[in-house]
């Protein structure tokens, strides 16, 4: 059985991505799965730290230069069955990374003996994260309240939309949906409602790629919400994706805002370690459970309609 | 689907077979996230836009959030899906406008209009004993459908066609019924005693009593 590769990312830093990736693979874990977890914030590495483990040698350098195995860097973690790959820590040692490389990535990642693959991405939308992004088998999306992760939330988005259509798209095609996107958001649209139908209507280019975007739609998750307000924020967000883009993104949950956090990361260690029976991990199993089994969930619903 | 773009539905982001309470808990977010200065919409839609928008969603739910008038939108939908080719929203912002002012107006006017029979008519007078299916064809003859004399008497189309059918499983205590078949008399412009004791008569008959 191959594995179920999750990357987490999202348009900016400091929402909560290593948390957050970091916390899916520790309830991953407990509910009996082998997770891997892989650094691959390519700035700098520091998913060890949330785990109080310190930097070696063996890291993600030695796959991307040395073409070393993924499955020979993993290294244990204190929590059982959950292992990680460390990341870069000379950032200027390399150059971009290519998306050959990405993808060959992904693929050992799809063929390790593990359960669970996540990758913990670095902020905003790189081409490595967005090609990251666009082929693995959960996607899913870091925002907080603040106004400005929700503004760099969007222009990930579109990002990732633009690299989606880039595959099926010539090099003329894509120039043109670059001048389209920018004349959209000048235009007060002329009635037309989403991204999607003023391409259509203006332009008649065809749309049905957004169908295919939409298949294995986005994923996002509120971090950090300290009231029911920025818990909505999620619905508002999908709305406006909906309505600008036309494209579905699921709104998976959101985490409250909770000291014991940063607490913790003081600490070194993971605060679903340090504290297993707060509301904190009850968001997470839930959040994870929704993940792994959607089709309870969905069942559950139908027999109560 | 592409034909279905711009109906209040989406307008809500909701499917057409969701329940109710659905629609409200959509609108309520919507609303919440379209107007005021809400953080998500910043960058993506100008004030203006957003107003537009809300002014469409409250629309929608002013319609969707109806019972009645969501069942009358259904029927329109389904009516008309095949020939609409283009439901733009401008066409469909007229549409849904002609339909908004339609509505209370049809529900107001009682009175639907049919052809005068004097047979008929004299026949009416001369019925002593009244049965459902008589009632029905008075019904048919003064033009109104079972759907229009459920809005207007605000009984449900299958009690009307339940006591149409003289058929007591599908009916209600006797009480109620007799307070139906009052009604629809009324309605229908009827003799609304005699229609009531005749009819009652033959119901409990056929309830075995």
């Amino acid at each position: 059985m191959s594995a179920q590769v999750w990357v987490v990312g999202a348009g900016k830093g400091g929402v909560g991505k290593t948390f957050i990736s970091s916390s899916l693979g520790i309830t991953l874990a407990k509910l009996n799965n082998k997770v891997l977890l892989i650094d691959f914030d390519i700035s700098g590495a520091n998913l060890h730290t949330t785990f109080g483990l310190s930097l070696n040698e063996k890291n993600l350098r030695l796959f991307f230069e040395e073409g070393k195995n993924l499955a020979d860097l993993a290294q244990e973690t204190e929590i059982p069955k959950l292992s990680y790959v460390q990341g870069f820590w000379d950032y200027w040692s390399n150059g971009v990374i290519h998306q050959e490389l990405v993808k060959n990535l992904f693929e050992q990642a799809e063929k390790v003996n593990y359960d669970y693959v996540i990758f913990d991405l670095g902020a905003g939308p790189l081409p490595a994260h967005l090609e990251l992004f666009k082929i693995a088998h959960e996607k899913i999306l870091i925002a907080n309240a603040e106004p400005t992760s929700l503004e760099k939330t969007y222009r990930f988005i579109e990002s990732f939309i633009c690299h989606k259509l880039k595959d099926y798209m010539t090099k003329d095609c894509q120039k043109t949906l670059q001048v389209l996107l920018r004349e959209y958001r000048k235009t007060n649209h002329n009635g037309c409602f989403s991204f999607r139908d003023f391409l259509k209507a203006e332009n008649g280019v065809s749309v049905d790629h957004f169908d295919l975007l939409n298949e294995k739609p986005l994923k996002l998750l509120m971090n950090g919400c300290r009231s029911n307000l920025d818990k909505d924020l999620g619905f508002s967000i999908k709305s406006v994706c909906k309505k600008y883009y036309d494209l579905n993104i699921e709104f998976i949950g959101s985490v409250d805002f909770d000291n014991a956090v940063w607490q913790s990361v003081r600490n070194r260690e993971p605060v679903l370690i340090e504290k297993p029976f707060t509301p904190l991990a009850g968001q997470f199993l839930s959040i994870t459970k929704d993940l792994i089994t959607p089709e309870i969930h969905a069942n559950l619903f139908k027999e109560v309609v | 689907m592409e034909q279905n773009r711009f109906n209040y539905y989406d307008i809500l982001e909701v499917s057409p077979h969701c329940q109710q309470h659905e629609i409200t808990t959509a609108y309520e977010r919507a609303r919440l996230t379209y107007s005021g200065e809400n953080p998500a919409i910043y960058t993506m839609f100008t004030d203006i836009e957003a107003r537009e928008l809300l002014k469409l969603i409250e629309e929608a739910y002013s319609v969707l959030g109806n019972k009645t008038l969501r069942n009358l939108y259904d029927e329109k939908m389904n009516q008309t899906f095949v020939q609409k080719d283009d439901v733009s929203f401008e066409n469909l912002k007229h549409a849904s406008k002609l339909q908004s002012t339609e509505l209370p107006k049809k529900s107001n006017n009682l009175r639907v209009a049919y052809t005068k029979n004097d047979d008929f008519e004299q026949e009416i007078v001369k019925t002593e004993i009244w049965s459902g299916p008589s009632l029905k064809k008075v019904r048919e003859y003064k033009a109104f459908t079972i759907e229009r004399l459920s809005e207007v008497t605000k009984i449900s189309s299958y009690y009307i066609n339940a006591i149409e059918r003289g058929d007591p499983a599908a009916l209600p205590a006797r009480v109620f019924v007799r307070g139906y078949v009052g009604q629809i008399a009324k309605t229908l412009g009827l003799e609304e005693k005699k229609v009531c004791d005749t009819y009652m008569k033959t119901f409990k008959e056929s309830l075995g009593k």
